[in-house]
């Protein structure tokens, strides 16, 4: 039997308790679901330190990849509170989490530079934060004659000579789907092409850097990559060059949100702010090859020709279909495993 | 003998909240429907298990997981068993350094491990150089990715446990036992046959059964060193939780494993009990 003495003695202990905890919001804490590595520091480096943390914001990264991130809000959603104020992901997954109600739309009021966002990148539930295109990386020692198009990549010249990366099986299935006749919104050519480079001796790497290590050792002379991965393994001392392929360059940006279970809602959206500074967007793309998202960051000249595409090839950008890409999705990856990989 | 029982009820309700909720919760979901744009959709269809049960590429992943598994625990009971004679006969001052050697290994992480034998399987790794220098091989070998690196891989993680099960049933077997046998005509195989492996048999069976699981349930490992080709239940359970989105399959798959670790695992258990029992 709980007395009178104990009943108050006890909500007494447990007032104290709550008071003693930190009250996160008030104190500007933000936490960010981000990648680690080079993205993480750069995120610290450029954002955190000199413009939210002399705000009075504290910082913390909840580092992860993609995958378990976007699992994490998707085991979350129906959480009263989440564990992260602002998550970053790439704009496929960003679709595909979105789909079940995740995030809070954009809200204008609470950001200063939404106004300087390029008008071809905008959504209502994401800021762009950077972005990038998948083009054809070569070893420039072994390859003299490039190859234009994804097509030539099947050019039996190079049979074991290309290199996949398998966490990327979305992006390359969309290559061969391009090679293929196909495109962003009609991934059937896909299933052809990829059996055709299967007997082409295709080699697939498990994660991107095991595919930088075989493109450095000169294992394989040729893969699909990001444009900024490409500046970042040249910076490394691959000796790489890129080609924009004929039959277009998909595009991929990088996103941020604000869950609607974030517990710092006015934090998150002065982090999202942030990633948009102009100052802060030119360091993403010297140090990452990634491009601006706003019309305000101009890159100097010679870095401009390494991450950005000129006028033509940005004519040559291929938009995902979301919603096309996200229904397949399932059939995609059993193509992937089943099939492809055998 | 009231009070005895009771001993046990901490770590039952720990076992319970902590394994048996979450496993009637994830058997829920696997009953659920994937959807590519709801991704789970409330339901109670067994369609997720027939999938999974009559799709050649599970059934051959099955196959591929049970191969590997069976071939590691074999190969690791047969390099294990010296060793656990050794450290279960010798006496000297030395033993607890012996068996901080055995357990040394599991000191260092999975992930951190395969690292390592990363950097000895690769092309350019220490194998493949050394190899190269000496003349020995005119092309690198093709170590990683296969499941060659994978079974030297499960091996060096499985084999302490094996090792220090075994030695401590190989303790408790009478020396006087052996020379006894000896002293009747007994040859060494004969001995070993007769008398070492009989009473040792708890302990194999033990071993063995935890080595099996343990290599049943192989993730960084067959990730790492098997690479994308590389068929094992667990990474494609992973595939399809967090690459897929799809739970209720992944939920299905981890079942599957579950069953199939689970009634391997029973059968060994009688089927060795019975082999010993009459022995």
């Amino acid at each position: 039997m709980i007395s009178r003495r104990h009943f108050l003695s006890a909500t007494a202990g447990a007032a104290a308790l709550a008071s003693a905890l930190p009250a996160r919001a008030e104190t500007g804490q933000i936490v960010v679901g981000t990648w680690g590595g080079d993205y993480g520091q750069l995120l610290s480096d450029i954002i955190d330190k000199p413009i939210l943390i002399p705000k009075g914001y504290e910082i913390v990264q909840d580092i992860a990849n993609n995958d378990p991130r976007k699992t994490k809000l998707l085991a979350e959603r129906q959480s009263r509170r989440g564990s992260m104020d602002v998550a970053l992901l790439s704009d496929s997954d960003m679709y595909i989490v979105a789909q079940s109600g995740t995030f809070d739309p954009i809200d204008p009021k609470q950001m200063t530079r939404l106004d300087k966002v390029f008008p071809e990148l905008k959504s209502d539930i994401a800021i762009p934060h950077i972005y990038s295109a998948q083009v054809i990386l070569y070893n420039t020692n072994q390859v003299k004659t490039p190859p234009q198009s994804f097509a030539d990549l099947w050019d039996p010249k190079w049979r074991g000579r290309v290199g996949l990366a398998d966490i990327l099986y979305p992006n390359n299935t969309l290559a061969a789907a391009l090679a293929g006749g196909g495109g962003p919104s009609n991934l059937d050519p896909a299933e052809k092409k990829l059996m055709e480079w299967r007997s082409l001796d295709v080699k697939i790497y498990p994660s991107n850097e095991a595919l930088a290590a075989a493109l450095k050792s000169e294992e394989v002379w040729l893969t699909t990559m990001w444009l900024a991965r490409g500046f970042m393994w040249k910076k490394a001392g691959i000796p790489l060059a890129h080609v924009v392929p004929k039959e277009g360059a998909p595009a991929i940006v990088f996103q941020g949100s604000v869950p609607k279970n974030a517990r710092n809602k006015p934090g998150a959206f002065a982090y999202l702010d942030a990633m948009l500074d102009a100052k802060a967007q030119v360091a993403f793309a010297d140090k990452m090859g990634y491009v601006p998202t706003v019309s305000d960051a101009v890159l100097p000249e010679d870095l401009a020709a390494q991450v950005s595409l000129n006028e033509t090839e940005r004519a040559r950008l291929v938009k995902p279909d979301y919603a096309y890409a996200a229904g397949r999705s399932q059939r995609t990856m059993d193509f992937w495993n089943k099939d492809f990989k055998g | 003998m009231k009070t005895m029982a009771l001993l046990v009820v901490p770590a039952c309700l720990l076992v319970l909240a902590l394994l048996v909720g979450p496993m009637i919760l994830m058997f829920r979901i696997s009953l659920n429907q994937f959807s590519p744009t709801q991704l789970m959709v409330q339901a109670f269809t067994p369609d997720n298990y027939i999938k999974a049960a009559t799709d050649p590429y599970y059934q051959q992943i099955i196959v591929s997981t049970l191969g590997i598994a069976l071939f590691c625990t074999l190969l690791t009971l047969v390099l294990a068993f010296p060793a656990a004679y050794w450290l279960g006969r010798i006496e000297s001052r030395w033993k607890s350094l012996a068996v901080i050697a055995t357990l040394f290994p599991l000191l260092v992480g999975n992930v951190v491990r395969s690292a390592g034998w990363m950097a000895l399987f690769s092309r350019g790794g220490l194998i493949n150089v050394t190899l190269l220098k000496l003349g020995i091989i005119s092309e690198p070998l093709e170590i990683m990715y296969t499941p060659k690196a994978v079974i030297i891989g499960i091996i060096a993680v499985v084999l302490p446990y094996m090792i220090l099960t075994i030695a401590s049933v190989i303790e408790s077997i009478p020396r006087d036992l052996e020379d006894a046998a000896a002293n009747l005509g007994a040859s060494g195989l004969r001995v070993f046959w007769r008398v070492i492996l009989p009473l040792s048999a708890p302990g194999v069976a033990a071993g063995s059964i935890l080595v099996f699981v343990l290599c049943m349930n192989t993730y960084a490992t067959a990730v790492l060193l098997g690479g994308p080709k590389f068929k094992m239940m667990a990474p494609a359970v992973y595939d399809q939780f967090v690459r897929g989105n799809n739970w209720p399959m992944g939920a299905t798959l981890a079942f599957m494993l579950l069953a199939v670790t689970m009634a391997f695992t029973v059968f060994g258990s009688v089927a060795f009990a019975r082999r010993y029992r009459t022995a």
